[in-house]
């Protein structure tokens, strides 16, 4: 909303990021205002309703977004080191495939395949070898809690297999 | 029989070799189960309850105070060591400790919160018997607008967890405040930003967004540094015990802390996290060391976990005294307290003193238990920072996602571990602090909340806000805290025009 | 490491046995509240009793069980291994929370225990009656502040019904609600309110203390050894009954249910459950079959026609 004029400022070399960050913040703030419109205000007694603290915090969240972009069109917003993707996507992987796997192959399996893959993004490249481990692993920790302590995880195949 | 005699007689029954047996498995049990992300000492006492139901009433009691005391103990080595919190009690343990252990200073860090645990777990635990019922007095005086003054003031002293930069640090917090409006609206039970999804109708879990910002963001992050990043944490640097400077800055700290953590434990509405959080902005202002506050200060990790070891003794207060479970763990341990036929209220003290003072009596012997059992295990638990990178952190995850699924088994669930965690990475990598966001969550409902009922009840009129004493002094504290930093920091640098230009990033 | 010798202290102290799972029970909330407590204790009951061999409890925690209900509607269709642990909450948050999933999407087998809501106020308090508090409540409604649990849910619901019996608009009602029975209860000791509203249980060592004025039950008749007056002594025409059920999953054939309903009638007449029922103070309310499908349906219409009254359902 507050960074209509823009793209035709450019004097220190904006921050990019800062400036995306500014607008996402912005971008929260018409989110809530957009939700809570739609409540009743239903205050009863209390003149603070349902709605007040969330427009409130709205509202300070534009101011963040522009005080952000203040500082990313002066260019002393944050430094950052420069990151590499390669290792946060097989980690991500891990754990989205863990995520999507559970209820169909079971905890072990499941959680095998997490721990295989973040191990890849840390460097260790032998999933035939990390993939079995893992699965062990976590099979070994299934049988503890979900038999000797009674805590409920999901049993798959192996699990099934086994006991 | 007077309250020595019958304390003396719960010690010397819960002093028996098969009793002291019975107490240690119970704080290994917790402290075991405890230690995993994402499960907090409510799901480690509920799982463990049936446990106990084997034993005789005298063994099986003092297994359960093991178990508690071992669950509230458990999450600070993860929280140190991995900057992994086992529970929301924890996360301002992870912000001095985790810094300290990365500086090869993990050992004293573990042994200051072991040590600072067992002081105020016996200091809170006496308290428990000797002054509950004054305690619990002043508890009762809290009503909305005296709790609303104090979540003010923990909102003027969170701001030392922010780090460097107050642009940062605010956003960070209204982030968690964002996250803290989604669900019902509990005064009216009008659902608000959670767009027609079940799932979040209830809100956002305080423990998986802990686990996730902390464990899964720090693990990406960590990722995302390749082969460039620390390649090794140094385990060990100087001695893994604590030397005399560390005791000369420590024992202060346990003190204060136990002597926050205890009365707000004891509040129906207050909780154990608000205590760490006013214990740490306290050791921060009184520190000779401010400069270390952020690049692990041990008084930083000692207050704290002294301050949620004594609300944890805290919460029995109204619990014995009135019979009141005023946090999730409590009515479980109701529950518990059932099967031994125990009705708590306030005739209890009246009609079983036999039971109650055992259970006193089993608190002080499970706190001793594990003070003996983590000490030797420091330097042990301090190995595992040699743990080889991809071991230790598809370790790390393993538990952290093990937490997760063991208390809720749905795949929204983990979705939001997974979400919450890419916006932890996302964050550290441009630098906004993380602590804010699980800060705005916990505190944010409760602000709100609370003020809400104080203007319902007075019909909408603001004045009463102000006009209780005790929130008054707590109104005044608050503004005092805030101000005086900005005079002293604005005289020190000559105007206040440089200091805020400079708090601006 | 630590977890294989965790293991071995375990097996070796206690030497637990390992079944197969017979029953899974679903409690749709957090440990420690009324369901997961139900739960835990039909778990341990059908155990001792041998009516199954091993039984694990699952909490599906959420907005008043509905995200329990909803998941064990989809997920356990047609298993008849499969217990929903319930009550009248649920009937409540379906109606506020909007759930595509009702009751009528499972098959409740049974009320096993139920609990009335009592009215009470501080012991230094004014009022003395019930008569008293609903002469201040038609005196001016918003001077009268109620402690008790969440919006919308039993307490709130007794509340509304309470104002609309004596003749007050029940969107004027002053309701504070509160997260836990125990916070509720500490605002009512500490006079933070004019009057609380919840189960007896809540405040029952209270009222033998002395500190609490018990001022009615919402009972049909007088409990025994409770002694207090029925809201229908009172002059209200109200009753709310907390009560609480299993259900077993959608979609089971009737040998299948009748087994089910075999199972559960065993556990209800059980010792063992009858010891529940005493060591936690829960009356005994076992009603099945057609009887509590009436029962369901008649709470149904009246909740809902309550919850528009206050508002609260459009």
């Amino acid at each position: 909303m507050s960074r209509g004029d823009s793209p035709s400022v450019e004097t220190r070399r904006p921050d990019r990021a800062a400036l995306i960050i500014a607008v996402v913040l912005a971008l929260i703030a018409g989110v809530i205002f957009w939700d809570v419109s739609r409540l009743t205000g239903l205050a009863g007694y209390s003149q603070v309703g349902p709605t007040t603290v969330p427009y409130a915090i709205a509202c300070c969240l534009i101011v963040l977004a522009i005080w952000t972009a203040v500082e990313g069109f002066r260019g002393d917003f944050a430094e950052r080191e420069p990151q590499q993707f390669g290792p946060v996507a097989w980690v991500v992987g891990g754990l989205a495939a863990q995520m999507l796997l559970l209820n169909t192959l079971g905890f072990s399996i499941a959680t095998g395949i997490l721990f295989a893959m973040t191990a890849r993004g840390f460097g260790k490249r032998q999933l035939w070898l990390t993939i079995p481990f893992g699965i062990v692993a976590s099979f070994v920790v299934w049988t503890i809690f979900a038999k000797v302590l009674q805590l409920s995880l999901p049993a798959g195949p192996l699990e099934r297999l086994l006991f | 029989m007077g309250t020595l005699d019958f304390l003396l007689q719960g010690l010397l029954v819960a002093a028996q070799p098969m009793n002291l047996l019975y107490a240690l498995i119970g704080v290994t049990l917790g402290t075991a189960v405890g230690v995993l992300p994402g499960i907090g000492p409510a799901l480690t006492v509920a799982l463990l309850l049936p446990v106990t139901y084997q034993l005789d009433p005298g063994g099986s009691l003092i297994m359960f105070a093991g178990i508690y005391y071992g669950g509230m103990y458990g999450g600070s080595t993860t929280s140190i060591l991995l900057n992994t919190p086992g529970e929301s009690s924890s996360i301002v343990t992870a912000l001095e400790g985790n810094k300290m252990a990365r500086a090869g200073r993990g050992g004293p860090a573990l042994a200051t919160a072991a040590i600072g645990s067992f002081v105020a777990g016996l200091i809170a635990t006496l308290g428990l018997a000797f002054v509950a019922p004054y305690i619990v007095k002043l508890a009762l005086v809290f009503g909305p607008r005296e709790y609303f003054a104090l979540m003010v003031l923990a909102f003027v002293t969170v701001s030392s967890a922010f780090g460097d930069s107050t642009l940062r640090g605010l956003t960070s917090l209204f982030v968690g405040l964002t996250l803290a409006s989604i669900g019902i609206d509990q005064l009216t039970g009008q659902a608000r930003l959670s767009f027609g999804v079940p799932d979040l109708l209830d809100g956002i879990e305080v423990t998986t967004l802990a686990v996730a910002m902390f464990a899964i963001g720090e693990t990406l992050y960590i990722a995302a540094q390749g082969d460039k990043g620390p390649d090794k944490v140094e385990a060990v640097r100087g001695s893994v015990w604590m030397n005399a400077s560390d005791w000369a800055r420590s024992w202060k700290a346990w003190l204060r802390g136990t002597f926050i953590g205890f009365p707000i434990g004891a509040m129906p509405a207050g909780g154990a996290e608000i205590g760490t959080f006013l214990s740490y902005a306290t050791e921060k202002r009184l520190s000779k060391h401010p400069e270390e506050f952020g690049n692990g200060a041990i008084e930083g990790v000692a207050g704290p976990e002294a301050a949620n070891n004594a609300s944890a003794a805290g919460t029995l207060v109204p619990l014995l005294t009135l019979g009141l479970p005023t946090s999730a763990t409590a009515a479980i341990m109701l529950a518990g307290f059932q099967q031994y036929g125990l009705q708590p209220g306030p005739l209890l003290f009246a009609t079983n003193p036999q039971l109650v003072w055992g259970l006193i009596a089993s608190l002080l012997i499970a706190n001793f238990m594990l003070l003996v059992l983590n000490l030797p295990l420091v330097g042990l638990w301090v190995k595992l920072l040699t743990i080889p990178k991809p071991w230790l952190y598809a370790g790390i995850l393993l538990f952290a996602t093990l937490g997760t699924i063991g208390a809720n088994p749905s795949v929204f669930e983990l979705g939001m571990l997974l979400a919450f965690g890419l916006l932890g990475y996302v964050m550290r990598v441009f630098g906004y602090p993380i602590a804010p966001v699980v800060v705005g969550l916990i505190l944010g409902p409760l602000a709100e909340q609370q003020l809400r009922r104080a203007l319902s009840i007075s019909q909408g009129d603001v004045t009463v806000l102000f006009t209780s004493p005790i929130a008054a002094v707590l109104l005044v504290i608050a503004a005092l805290a805030f101000i005086v930093p900005l005079i002293l920091r604005a005289r020190g640098r000559g105007e206040v025009l440089a200091q805020l230009a400079a708090s601006e990033d | 490491m630590k977890h294989f010798f965790l293991a071995s202290i375990l097996a070796g102290a206690l030497a637990l046995p390992a079944y197969a799972a017979d029953y899974t029970i679903i409690a749709p909330a957090n440990p420690g509240g009324g369901w997961d407590q139900t739960a835990r204790s039909l778990q341990t009951v059908m155990q001792q009793e041998g009516i199954s061999g091993n039984v694990q409890v699952q909490n599906v925690p959420g907005a008043g069980g509905t995200i329990g209900l909803a998941q064990f509607a989809s997920q356990q269709k047609g298993n008849p291994n499969a217990l929903l642990v319930g009550g009248y909450v649920m009937v409540g948050a379906i109606l506020t929370n909007n759930s595509p999933v009702t009751l009528k999407d499972v098959t409740p087998i049974a009320r096993l225990t139920g609990e009335y809501e009592a009215i009470v106020v501080p012991a230094a308090s004014e009022i003395k009656t019930m008569a008293d508090l609903v002469e201040a409540l038609k005196k001016d409604p918003g001077a009268v502040s109620w402690g008790g649990g969440s919006a919308g849910g039993t307490d709130h619901i007794a509340v509304g019904l309470i104002a609309k019996a004596a003749g007050v608009d029940p969107t004027k009602i002053n309701y504070i609600a509160y997260s836990g029975g125990g916070e509720a209860l500490a605002a009512i000791l500490g006079s933070q309110v004019t009057a609380g509203i919840s189960g007896y249980g809540e405040f029952e060592s209270q009222v033998k203390a002395g500190t609490l004025r018990l001022l009615a039950v919402t009972s049909a008749e007088r409990l025994p050894g409770i002694d207090a007056p029925t809201l229908k002594e009172s002059g209200l025409d109200v009753v709310v009954e907390n009560w609480r059920m299993v259900a077993a999953a959608p979609g089971l054939t009737d040998e299948q249910k009748a087994a089910v309903s075999a199972d559960i009638e065993k556990l209800a007449k059980s010792a063992g459950w009858q010891e529940v029922l005493k060591t936690k103070g829960w009356q005994d309310t076992y009603l099945a079959g057609d009887a509590f499908n009436e029962q369901l349906a008649k709470d149904v219409s009246a909740t809902e026609a309550v919850l528009k009254d206050i508002g609260l359902v459009k």
